[in-house]
């Protein structure tokens, strides 16, 4: 997916901006190579 | 794309080792993406690459099934409908389609929804396994 999105890297960070934001999370699990 | 993820979610990226979440959620291939609701939990995945085409109706479908599962029929209605809708070639509408019917039937009690959404994947969709799953509501 695009360089251009703001990617959380800590799940409890993410929850925090989902409950504050009422968003989903996406977590997306990828292999850096 | 970006700017439908950065608007839609909270995009949440890690490794696929990613140690204890990779465990804990039994991320077995790549790219594994899970919609999360706010407290955490698991309410739609995918597995493998996914086109803009594919992803779009996909993370749409993710957002109302969380709504669908807390019980927020309202919220999951609207969604589906613009999967049907804005998306009716992607392989997320005849789920759509089978889950729109039973959030109607959720928020109405009444059964046609659950016989229209049957009649719509057989006309539209007879080959989905959604269309096996609705068989029943044709006797509705």
């Amino acid at each position: 997916m695009g360089n251009s999105i703001k990617w959380e890297t800590e799940l409890n960070a993410a929850l925090a901006r989902a409950k504050s934001e009422q968003k989903p999370v996406l977590m997306d699990f990828f292999n850096p190579g | 794309m970006s700017s439908f993820i950065s608007e839609s979610v909270v995009p949440l990226r890690l490794p696929y080792d990613h140690k204890p979440l990779s465990e804990q959620f039994q991320v077995k291939w790549t790219p594994t993406l899970i919609t999360l609701d706010a407290d955490g939990k698991e309410h739609h995945r995918t597995v493998g690459f996914l086109p803009p085409e594919e992803l779009i109706p996909s993370l749409l479908l993710g957002r109302a099934k969380l709504d669908f599962d807390l019980d927020n029929f309202e919220s999951s209605i609207k969604i589906l409908e613009k999967i049907v809708s804005d998306h009716s070639k992607s392989d997320s509408a005849p789920e759509a389609i089978y889950l729109l019917g039973v959030s109607r039937y959720k928020s109405t009690h009444e059964a046609k929804p659950l016989k229209d959404a049957y009649e719509k994947l057989q006309a539209e969709y007879p080959d989905s396994e959604w269309t096996k799953r609705a068989y029943p509501y044709r006797l509705l």
